[in-house]
């Protein structure tokens, strides 16, 4: 009965890279759906995308001697220039994905969208791409990281902070969550300014009756592009985010990771700032917390460790019923703010 | 909508037709790889982690695209052999075949959509379950329930089992409507707020199964398989008893549908719910009872696609619920008939372009038809033209 372990586990998932990074796919979603009402079931692919741009980008620079198109780049360009690509990628799908479906009702968007994402995941894992993509095996973390994490500021070993232990600069170390919880701080500040905006007005307005906003002479189909572009975006660095911590693997987002991006935003509460964060936060921690005491208190003879993953994950989709049924406005929300409805 | 294309769509044509060429020009720029060191290094990589070349995966290497386009819908050079395939007939068969399949699952799934206006993402779990059930009664492996520690064996006969499995799942349609969607419906829960439960229940639903059984392939037969050959085609056993069967059932649904009052009530609901109701139907149980031909016809089509693919899994369905989709939509959403017309279009496309294309992206090929189908019919094939927008 390792109490004091279990804690500690389920405190280092509070604020740790993945925490950050499904945070700021669900801050992302929370533009598509809680400030528009777009049902968007492809966050994942939005996030896979982003995270080959990146990681195909660095990867052949690094490949290349640190050389792009003849000029050398240092470790912070390449950097910057891996997200520039993961960003125009993202856009281009959101453009791509909007443009037929957005004039249509909204379950054609969710079928298009979850279409669309698994075909990148299918493109992404198929073996003609074996050269650009690596597969389904995805690829290493080696071969992308290395310019990131060159530029982490803190030494390189082991860092311990109170009961949390981290590497200082490699993979999943103090260095990434810096990086990545300041970003969802930006991303979080831009929803909040933006929600208050002209701009974000409108968009709820869309929500709520998108045939009122279009007898005010908006552009509806626009505003609605905007939104989902935007949210995408933000999704994809997500994405990027989450492959320092881990490596980019083609399997790991498909729909179910989705289907948790949502429920996290259900959870914490959907069109409120701090929602996503607090959903992720949550979620990732109560998986912990019940994993933990599941394997503390049901006999392996009952649930086998091997069955500890479906059993906390059906809980997973459990709650998600139970939210949408009972509680659509999650923790923070408002019930008034959040009619989910056909749009 | 059923005007003659607009610009608007020709525009959209246009694109796409640049966005797939290309996609092809990258992807036949990538097939020939001998190019960068990169790709090379991934390569050498690849084969120290025990990954397969392309080459290994297609018996035949894969012509490049530029020529096969040309040669589209011609068969290949015959062998003189007679024992040889003709590979463009015998992904026809396949296709059909698979179709068939998917069309028992994907009527349910319509029908559902035009009865009550939800696209339940929980239906592919219904497949799997009809299959997993199968094998549940019927293996002569040990077996457990989840949370039972005890371990034990079924072992009824394969057709016994199969029965019982259709009963039982139409069963779970049954309950599913009593004790969620029903309820649901009277608290005028929206139809999106649905989806979203049937997303939770789907990712309940499949983790239940994988709890269940785990992840292993699961064979509901262990008899040897007997191939026939025909003309150029290679047809098994088991192949041809899952193609009769589906056919009797699908001619059974439609004879309900069409010539039964039952079956016209249904397609009443499907219409107009309310005029229906003033009609005089009961539209609850109409509702009722689509669920429980919805789940049984699932469940006949995952344990027969169980015997054409010879082996299930937890997530044999899941892994097909977006080509039911695609079904669905191309045909038309809430249409039974689009369903069948949708299915059979799908499980072509998808075996025949296994002639071009690499296997593995078999299902982005079908997904990327719905795509397609969304921009020009957004009512698909068979659907009403109305405004969905």
């Amino acid at each position: 009965m390792d109490f004091a372990g279990l804690l500690t586990d389920a405190g280092r998932e509070l604020f740790a890279p993945t925490t950050a990074a499904f945070a700021l796919a669900a801050i992302g979603l929370n533009f598509h759906f809680g400030l528009t009402g777009l049902l968007n079931m492809g966050q994942a692919g939005f996030m896979l995308l982003g995270m080959y741009g990146y990681a195909i980008t660095v990867r052949d620079i690094e490949n290349n001697n640190g050389q792009f198109l003849g000029v050398a780049m240092s470790a912070g360009a390449t950097v910057a220039l891996g997200f520039l690509v993961a960003i125009v990628l993202a856009v281009l799908f959101g453009l791509l994905l909007g443009w037929p479906t957005l004039k249509l009702r909204g379950d054609y968007l969710a079928i298009v969208t979850i279409a669309a994402a698994e075909m990148v995941r299918f493109l992404g894992r198929s073996q003609s791409f074996q050269g650009l993509t690596g597969g389904s095996t995805g690829i290493r973390g080696k071969d992308f990281k290395g310019p990131f994490e060159s530029l982490s500021p803190f030494p390189d070993r082991q860092i311990t902070i109170g009961p949390f232990t981290m590497h200082g600069s490699v993979s999943t170390s103090w260095w990434l969550v810096i990086v990545s919880w300041s970003f969802v701080a930006v991303a979080a500040l831009l929803f909040w300014r933006l929600s208050r905006s002209p701009w974000g007005r409108v968009l709820k307005g869309v929500r709520e009756d998108e045939d009122a906003v279009r007898s005010l002479g908006k552009n509806v189909y626009g505003y609605k592009m905007q939104a989902l572009v935007l949210g995408g975006v933000i999704g994809a660095l997500g994405g990027v985010l989450w492959s320092f911590g881990n490596a980019v693997a083609p399997d790991s987002m498909g729909r179910p990771t989705t289907f948790w991006i949502w429920t996290l935003l259900l959870l914490g509460g959907a069109a409120t700032v701090f929602g996503p964060i607090l959903g992720s936060a949550l979620f990732w921690t109560a998986l912990v917390l019940v994993k933990g005491l599941a394997a503390m208190f049901i006999p392996a003879t009952w649930l086998a460790p091997t069955q500890l993953e479906p059993f906390s994950l059906m809980l997973v989709g459990v709650t998600l019923m139970l939210l949408v049924i009972f509680r659509p406005q999650g923790v923070l929300g408002d019930r008034r703010e959040l009619a989910i409805n056909d749009r | 909508m059923r005007a003659a294309l607009d610009t608007r769509a020709i525009v959209r044509a246009g694109v796409i037709l640049v966005v797939v060429a290309l996609a092809m020009t990258l992807y036949s720029a990538f097939i020939g790889n001998a190019g960068s060191d990169s790709s090379r290094a991934i390569s050498a990589a690849g084969a120290t982690t025990g990954t397969i070349s392309t080459t290994a995966i297609n018996e035949a290497p894969i012509a490049p695209l530029s020529e096969a386009s040309a040669v589209t819908g011609v068969a290949t050079a015959t062998d003189p052999t007679p024992t040889h395939v003709n590979r463009l007939a015998q992904n026809v068969v396949n296709g059909v075949t698979f179709g068939l399949l998917l069309a028992l699952a994907s009527v349910g799934l319509s029908l559902i959509y035009g009865t009550t206006g939800l696209s339940n993402f929980a239906h592919g779990e219904q497949v799997s379950f009809g299959a997993i059930l199968t094998y549940f009664l019927a293996t002569s492996d040990k077996v457990s329930l989840p949370l039972i520690p005890k371990e034990f064996t079924i072992g009824l006969p394969l057709v016994v089992a199969a029965i019982l499995a259709v009963i039982i799942a139409g069963g779970s349609g049954w309950l599913q409507d009593k004790f969620l969607w029903g309820p649901l419906r009277r608290k005028r829960v929206g139809v999106v707020q649905q989806m979203i439960v049937s997303i939770g229940l789907s990712l309940a639903l499949v983790n239940l199964l994988q709890w269940w059984m785990g992840g292993r392939k699961m064979r509901l037969t262990t008899s040897i398989d007997t191939r026939h050959h025909w003309g150029g085609i290679e047809i098994s056993n088991q192949t041809i008893i899952s193609m009769v069967i589906a056919i009797v059932c699908l001619l059974a649904v439609s004879w309900f549908l069409l010539y039964t009052r039952l079956g016209r009530a249904t397609r009443a609901v499907s219409d107009n719910p309310s005029l229906a109701a003033a009609s005089g139907i009961k539209v609850d149980s109409i509702v009722r009872l689509v669920w429980i031909l919805a789940a049984a016809l699932a469940a006949v089509g995952g344990i027969l696609l169980a015997l054409y693919e010879q082996a299930t899994s937890f997530d044999a369905g899941s892994r097909m619920l977006l080509l039911m989709f695609a079904a669905v939509t191309l045909g038309g959403l809430g249409q039974p008939f689009g369903a069948l017309v949708g299915s059979l279009v799908i499980g072509i496309v998808v075996e025949v372009s296994t002639l071009w294309l690499p296997p593995d992206l078999k299902f982005a090929t079908a997904l990327a038809i719905l795509i397609v189908v969304l921009l020009f019919r957004p009512q698909g094939i068979l659907g009403r033209p109305e405004r969905v927008g």
